[in-house]
């Protein structure tokens, strides 16, 4: 499988919802910490070729594809921007948008698969804001969390229902037509860091955090995790469901290993991956291929193989 | 204007792998649920548990401690909501617990205090260009907040001091007075019984009366000189006592100073970009401290120093976080910034859009549908395709692998078990590489419908649709293609040409179906709207 390097230190990779052989790559440069950035968007082939990239004045922490329009990706800056950026224009004319209204850093963007014209932005400043691509200006600022939000998700049956995963150890599920969160979970006694929801039922969120676990959780009796997956050596900065698989799960830690999961099993353990040098950051799952994941680290590679393959193997 | 998809509903019952993985009652929960949750207010997404007593008596003791009170309104329903308890039981503890700090819930504006919603509605919901005038000062209003506080204490103290002298000079006065007319009435009475009774012995003898006048009046001299002594005394001692309380009036101005000091150098660093603030955040990933410190990112590479000098090399099994050894680069970076050095490569990149304003370009797809969604247009699409032995035991398995196109399959669609089978067999078995692949078992294979390549008028017509062009009828049309695209494969190559090119479409007179997958100008608009 063939590995891309890049210059900076990885940060996510996402893969493209409208093209089986495209994703993008977020890095920072100096480990995230003082900075340029880079947004790469790859291709895949008998090699991975880089099609373009974006340099931005500050590293970039998160992006994501949209929904709705094949070249538009929207980058979560660390100096609190949102950029937009149209594949399908020069280099020259992108950014297409820059949104500034965080506070501070941007740590997470998603956007929306049902309804396709919006997105979540995440922030350090503890807030999360509801975008649309076409408008200026934020349409919802949520600010509850106590501390920084690290990511926010999309729930992927309905289209106002979203989670964020914050460094004050609460998970929270919000309606945008509610003012409020509508549900808090407080499903960690250290910092969460992701949570993304099961793409087969609507009811079940997956929450990760620095305590090393992987919680699971139905909202309808959120007391009480459905399972709890131990097993990384440290935190575990993202975990991402199966677009595929019902209970299928990929998480990536700062042990630089990229894990798999089937939490409705006894051992729920499938899969264990430790091709990176460095921190494991970013982690994605292909819509299109089954059982094809991505990831990128700290030791700026990006690997891209198929479950049950060694990453490393040309 | 949110329509959850309905194929949800639907698609519960369709699908076996969830089904075998899941338990059974959440497929009839959830297609009980998802229409429920469309009309009436009630979601699962919502807490519905009632009011638990005993927590919110917990929190009032909790919020009634005295070392609560002072902290900030956050922080303390942060706590509680870490402790489980829903909002309505903090909203009801802090009803029943008075507040008597203003100073701090005021400056928290836009945090939910007892009048919980009411008062986050009303800011979240601000007019868009308020909106982005409310999180930039929510920065600084916090270190406002902080000021605003120490120059309370400023006021106070300096009222404690005015009130301090002023009492003290009252004092002096009050002393004066009890002091000196007393003792001006003992005077006055010592002289007047001294003139009685030197009225009785002047009758005697003159010349001694005026010798004790004399010596009266010098006792009374001497009285008065004592009384001046006494009242310079007590001046003396309020004098000092006024010199002490300057003195503590000092010393506290002293620490109020340093404390604004410090807080103005913390927000010369929170606007320096808090560098610091951006690696403490880092360290309390790995830390895992616990949300109950106060906020880390403001703290001089404390948490940093503290962090890195613990290397725990205990086994992962604890569910204690330990610090992740960091790349060396990582700590030499960091050294640098502590010392205030930029590192060298760092170059200026102006990353603002050249054009603000750009129009966004026409999106070149229609968007397609999600693994999770396609349920139900598999219901339908089925029979259009007799030629696949798809054996409904997945509804998620499709009519794939059109993409293997060239020598070989494009490495990363290959199967685990079929890789070495399909690059062998690729070049002769084109066309029964949907059989091939459709043996493999039943849950490995889905891909999706291909982008429409085709060159199918009736096709693009049907794209071209006006409005009810939800991407539920744009699906359809490509499944439609999809089965006329079976045969053949020139229209395969096409197809891979295209998926090979990552969309991007060179302008063939062959392909000219190909441009019919752009979407038409009038339809831009269809997947933004809500």
């Amino acid at each position: 499988m063939p590995v891309f390097k890049v210059p900076f230190n990885g940060y996510s990779v996402k893969f493209s919802p409208f093209y089986e052989n495209q994703l993008a790559v977020a890095t920072a440069q100096n480990f995230g910490i003082l900075g340029n950035g880079r947004l790469h968007v790859l291709q895949l082939g008998p090699a991975v070729t880089e099609r373009a990239a974006f340099d931005t004045a500050d590293g970039v922490y998160d992006l994501c594809w949209s929904e709705s329009h094949d070249s538009l990706i929207v980058a979560a800056v660390a100096d609190g921007s949102l950029k937009i950026y149209d594949l399908s224009l020069p280099p020259a004319s992108n950014p297409i948008r820059s949104l500034h209204e965080h506070a501070r850093e941007c740590h997470g963007v998603d956007f929306n698969t049902v309804r396709k014209d919006s997105f979540l932005s995440a922030s350090w400043d503890d807030t999360v804001k509801l975008w649309t691509v076409d408008r200026p200006a934020s349409v919802r600022t949520f600010k509850e969390h106590a501390y920084c939000v690290y990511s926010a998700a999309w729930n992927p049956r309905h289209a106002d229902v979203f989670a964020s995963a914050s460094g004050d150890c609460t998970t929270r599920i919000w309606d945008v037509r509610e003012p409020g969160s509508t549900m808090i979970l407080p499903a960690h006694e250290f910092e969460i860091l992701s949570c993304d929801w099961n793409k087969y039922d609507d009811c079940i969120i997956a929450t990760a955090s620095v305590d090393k676990s992987i919680k699971v959780w139905d909202v309808r009796s959120y007391r009480v995790p459905v399972a709890v997956l131990n097993g990384h050596g440290y935190a575990v900065r993202k975990v991402k469901f199966s677009p595929h698989r019902g209970s299928l799960m990929a998480s990536c830690s700062y042990d630089m290993t990229v894990c798999l999961w089937d939490y409705m099993v006894e051992d729920a353990l499938i899969g264990r991956y430790d091709h990176h040098t460095e921190f494991a950051v970013g982690v994605d799952m292909s819509v299109f291929v089954d059982g094809l994941l991505a990831s990128t680290g700290w030791d700026e590679l990006v690997y891209v193989w198929q479950h049950g393959t060694d990453p490393r193997a040309p | 204007m949110a329509d959850a998809p309905p194929s949800s509903a639907d698609e519960k019952p369709q699908n076996p792998v969830s089904q075998a993985v899941q338990p059974v009652n959440h497929d009839s929960q959830d297609t009980k649920v998802e229409p429920v949750k469309e009309t009436s207010p009630t979601s699962v997404f919502v807490n519905s548990e009632p009011i638990r007593e005993e927590q919110v008596q917990n929190a009032v003791k909790f919020l009634s401690h005295p070392k609560v009170r002072g902290s900030p309104v956050i922080y303390r329903r942060s706590f509680l909501e870490r402790k489980g308890l829903t909002k309505e039981e903090i909203d009801e503890a802090f009803r029943r617990v008075p507040d008597p700090t203003p100073a701090a819930t005021a400056t928290q504006t836009v945090v939910t205090t007892q009048d919980g919603q009411v008062k986050s509605s009303s800011n979240v919901q601000q007019q868009p260009p308020a909106q982005v005038v409310q999180p930039t000062p929510t920065g600084p209003v916090t270190s406002i907040s902080k000021m605003g506080t120490l120059s309370r204490f400023h006021w106070y103290h300096a009222i404690l001091a005015v009130g301090f002298l002023a009492a003290s000079g009252a004092g002096t006065a009050v002393l004066f007075k009890n002091a000196v007319i007393p003792r001006l009435k003992s005077w006055i009475r010592r002289v007047v019984l001294e003139e009685d009774e030197e009225g009785q012995i002047k009758k005697n003898d003159s010349k001694p009366s005026i010798a004790e006048e004399a010596a009266a009046a010098a006792k009374a001299a001497a009285a008065a000189a004592a009384d001046v002594a006494r009242a310079s005394q007590e001046m003396l001692t309020t004098k000092s006592e006024e010199k002490r309380c300057f003195e503590e009036l000092i010393s506290m101005l002293n620490v109020q100073v340093n404390e604004m000091k410090s807080m103005s150098s913390a927000i010369q660093n929170l606007e320096g970009k808090s560098i610091q603030g951006r690696i403490a955040v880092e360290e309390q990933d790995n830390r895992g401290v616990s949300g109950t410190t106060s906020r880390q990112p403001y703290v001089n590479g404390k948490a940093d120093t503290d962090s890195h000098s613990v290397r725990s090399l205990s086994p992962p099994s604890s569910a204690e976080p330990s610090v992740p050894p960091h790349p060396k680069s990582y700590m030499e970076i960091m050294a640098m910034i502590q010392r205030g050095e930029k590192p060298s490569n760092i170059r200026e990149i102006n990353d603002a859009p050249p054009n603000p304003n750009q129009p966004v370009s026409n999106p070149r797809l229609a968007p397609r549908p999600k693994p999770w969604e396609v349920g139900q247009a598999q219901s339908s699409s089925v029979n259009a395709y007799p030629t696949q032995e798809s054996s409904n035991s997945s509804a998620y398995e499709y009519p794939d692998n059109q993409l293997n196109g060239d020598d070989a399959a494009p490495w990363w669609q290959r199967k685990n078990v079929r890789i070495t089978e399909i690059e062998a067999g690729e070049e002769q078995k084109r066309g029964s590489s949907n059989v091939l692949t459709n043996e493999q078992p039943a849950r490995r294979s889905w891909v999706p419908p291909q982008p429409p390549p085709v060159v199918m008028p009736e096709a693009a017509a049907a794209i071209r649709q006006p409005k009810k062009a939800s991407y539920q009828t744009e699906q359809l049309t490509d499944d439609q293609l999809l089965a006329r695209a079976a045969d053949g494969t020139d229209e395969l190559q096409r197809i891979t040409k295209f998926s090979e090119s990552g969309g991007a479409l060179e302008a063939n007179g062959e392909n000219c179906g190909l441009h019919s997958t752009e979407m038409p100008k009038e339809d831009n608009g269809t997947y933004l709207e809500a």
